[in-house]
């Protein structure tokens, strides 16, 4: 009954009509209470303290930390054999191509 | 058509690339300073125009066969190129184009721009030759070709950086076209042809299975796809990938990662059905499912713009890879996805490897930690790049979501609908991590070093906004996309015609 | 024919060997080589034909072309090879200017040092 939902012309169509819909609300809100940004207002809150902008950058390592948590005994195994010496990378070829040709051994035969 | 088309496609940019150090010459004589640019973007025109003059032929359904110096195959090297071919030198000819265009903004302030151009033409030559020949051994040439100038162009700049992951690339991707090379001699010294139809023909009864397999077939077989798998950049040979995408000059890195991947995929396509016919799915179901998840973890912590971007290169072409493999298992959908997918993700991964480059041109870092804060700077490059995350996530009404999209209901038509699960869960991963990337670099507050920095310069922002257009294009009528990508799988999947058309049409 | 093969076998696995274990640049490129040249070894002795002569039509060869047909032996892995080489040594010209250039930048050669691009 309600195939049409599903019609991919339709659904492009409600997309950009929600965004056009979204930016229309935007706008108005805007004629009601203008914004009125000052450079207090923009700055991250710290609770009272004075911060330079590099410190409240996010910290790049930190950021996915339960991600790292949750895929933890992945991470252990991958992240040291990345660590940039050339011998290893090799290794893994010679490793792969040997498990390549167990494989085509296996499923040809 | 114009007539000797499909070899003046693989000469023009030959002999661009021989007459670049001579325009450099006569450009400091006369004073001329972005002679070297115009040259090289003239000679890709030329190129775009010579592949288009050729598509209405092949999507017709005719091959077309040209052979070099008269010789008829399979006694002479021929040229080949069917629906699958036509779409890769498309893709590499629009793309390689856009590139030099962007590196003539990019490259500004480096000296030599003559090699520079020398060599990047003779790398998208390699590449046009490899996916326009039918000759296995010519295949092996133009895949050096293209090779030995991308080890040269990676440590262009000769940093420390730049010279230790030329280094690791040239070991590894040395090696692995040794192992194409062992394989072609072990197939010649099987079959005793080089014609990849021939090839194709003579092999036809192992592929029935009426026959056992031979021995140096099978090590043939194993020995060409780890050689392919190199060059693709699959788990576990995927090691050179990311330090040379982060070291090389971004012009590199984008020509590398849009129509670089292509010939990776283009063999990719051809090896369960040309010229072995063996069984290779599984492998290529294995080792895209491998790519994909190693590619985004590793990618979600990093700190290195480039990097991160490098890693997302090997989990999606892990997906194109998936999707190959999936197709061999009866799923037209899946192959259909690779190939569609191999399209989008080249347009918005040179696009964002583009504002990657525009970003580290004007603040002179490309490590997260120290930008942020330049989205009120550089509003045009952070829509582009907007639209590049969002594409890479597969977010509809975007590219992106159209051929990932096809890869899930491929993994379900397949009858493996925990492939699906993974590469759901793969999207929403890299999602996350362009999440990260794009709030780190900018939004967020601007650091007192960076109040000046300015809007990236006109050719540089002109190719960014075109892919930004055929992303958006692709994404609301995918039917663009499917009039390319359609004859492409069925041209891949229909070896016996290939064969017949070539070596029996002589 | 058999030793062709079997010190084309070596020659592969010594090269192997040279890259995975060696601690020098200047001996990774030298065990790349070692192995390039296996693989010609192998190509080449795989056109032979035992008591062949040479593929080169002359003129007392070329009235009785069927018959030289059935002794030359096999031009094609000859020139394959050729091309091989020259490829090789393209490849070993940029190794060895990578390396001096790695040189200069870290002072040592050793694989395990040149490590600044990690994880």
């Amino acid at each position: 009954m309600v195939g049409w939902i599903w019609d991919p012309v339709v659904a492009t169509a409600a997309i950009l009509l929600g965004l056009i819909a979204a930016y229309g609300l935007l706008r108005i809100g805007h004629k009601i209470a203008k914004p009125r940004p000052t450079v207090e207002k923009m700055k991250t809150y710290a609770c009272g303290e004075d911060l330079k902008p590099e410190e409240t950058h996010p910290d790049s390592e930190q950021f996915f930390s339960p991600i790292r948590r949750v895929f933890r005994p992945f991470y252990r195994y991958i992240q040291p054999a990345h660590m940039g010496v050339l011998s290893t990378y090799l290794l893994w070829v010679v490793v792969g191509f040997i498990i390549i040709l167990v494989i085509i051994l296996l499923t040809v035969r | 058509m114009i007539p000797h088309a499909p070899i003046l496609a693989i000469v023009l940019p030959l002999f661009a690339a021989f007459l670049m150090p001579l325009v450099g010459l006569l450009s400091k004589r006369y004073n001329a300073a972005k002679a070297c640019d115009w040259f090289a973007i003239a000679a890709m025109i030329g190129t775009i125009l010579l592949v288009a003059d050729m598509a209405p032929t092949v999507w017709g359904g005719h091959i077309l066969t040209y052979k070099l110096g008269g010789w008829s195959p399979p006694w002479g090297i021929n040229l080949a190129i069917d629906g699958l071919s036509i779409q890769m030198a498309l893709m590499i000819a629009g793309l390689g184009t856009l590139v030099i265009i962007y590196s003539a903004g990019y490259m500004q302030r480096d000296t030599r721009k003559d090699l520079f151009y020398a060599l990047t033409l003779l790398a998208i030559t390699g590449m046009m030759g490899i996916v326009l020949t039918g000759d296995i051994f010519n295949f092996y040439v133009f895949l050096e070709i293209m090779s030995v100038s991308s080890y040269a162009l990676i440590a262009f700049r000769r940093d420390s950086n730049a010279i230790e992951a030329g280094i690791k690339y040239l070991f590894i991707g040395s090696l692995g076209t040794s192992l194409i090379l062992m394989s072609v001699a072990m197939l010649y010294s099987f079959v005793g042809s080089l014609n990849i139809a021939d090839l194709g023909a003579k092999l036809a009864t192992y592929r029935e299975g009426a026959q056992p397999v031979p021995a140096i077939l099978i090590a043939s077989l194993a020995l060409f796809v780890t050689g392919v798998m190199i060059k693709v950049a699959m788990v576990p040979f995927h090691a050179w990938l990311a330090d040379a995408f982060t070291a090389a000059p971004t012009t590199i890195s984008a020509l590398l990662a849009g129509p670089g991947a292509v010939v990776g995929i283009y063999w990719v396509a051809r090896l369960p059905y040309l010229p072995f016919g063996l069984p290779v799915g599984i492998i290529l179901i294995s080792l895209g499912l491998l790519s994909m998840v190693v590619g985004v973890l590793m990618a979600l912590t990093q700190h290195d713009f480039k990097r991160m971007l490098a890693y997302h290169v090997i989990s999606q072409k892990g997906y194109m890879v998936l999707g190959i493999g999936l197709g061999t298992l009866g799923s037209v959908l899946g192959a259909q996805g690779g190939l569609f997918h191999l399209l989008n993700h080249s347009t918005y991964k040179c696009m964002l490897f583009m504002c990657a480059g525009a970003v580290l041109f004007r603040t002179g870092s490309q490590k997260f930690d120290e930008l942020g804060g330049l989205g009120k700077n550089m509003p045009v490059t952070a829509l582009t790049f907007l639209i590049g995350a969002l594409a890479i996530s597969g977010i509809p009404p975007l590219n992106g979501f159209v051929s990932k999209y096809i890869i899930y209901l491929g993994g379900v038509e397949a009858g493996l609908p925990i492939v699906t699960a993974i590469a759901v869960l793969v999207s929403a991963l890299t999602f996350a991590s362009f999440f990260k990337a794009f709030s780190s670099v900018f939004l967020g507050q601007r650091s007192e070093r960076l109040r000046e920095t300015q809007e990236a310069p006109k050719l540089m922002l002109f190719p960014m906004l075109m892919m930004a257009v055929i992303c958006v294009a692709i994404g609301l009528l995918p039917a663009l996309g499917f009039n390319i990508v359609g004859p492409a799988q069925s041209a891949a999947e229909n070896s016996a015609r290939y064969i017949s058309q070539v070596i029996g049409g002589i | 024919m058999n030793f062709n093969y079997t010190i084309a076998m070596l020659l592969i696995a010594l090269g192997f060997y040279c890259l995975l274990v060696k601690r020098n640049l200047i001996k990774l490129i030298i065990g790349l080589s070692v192995m390039t040249d296996g693989i010609h070894l192998f190509l080449i002795s795989m056109g032979y034909r035992t008591g062949g002569i040479a593929p080169i039509v002359t003129s007392e060869l070329s009235s009785n072309l069927s018959n030289f047909a059935s002794r030359a032996v096999d031009p094609l892995p000859q020139a394959l090879v050729l091309t091989s080489i020259v490829i090789n040594i393209c490849i070993l010209a940029l190794a060895l200017s990578l390396s001096i250039y790695a040189y200069r930048h870290y002072g040592t050669l050793d694989p395990y040092k040149l490590r600044r691009l990690r994880e």
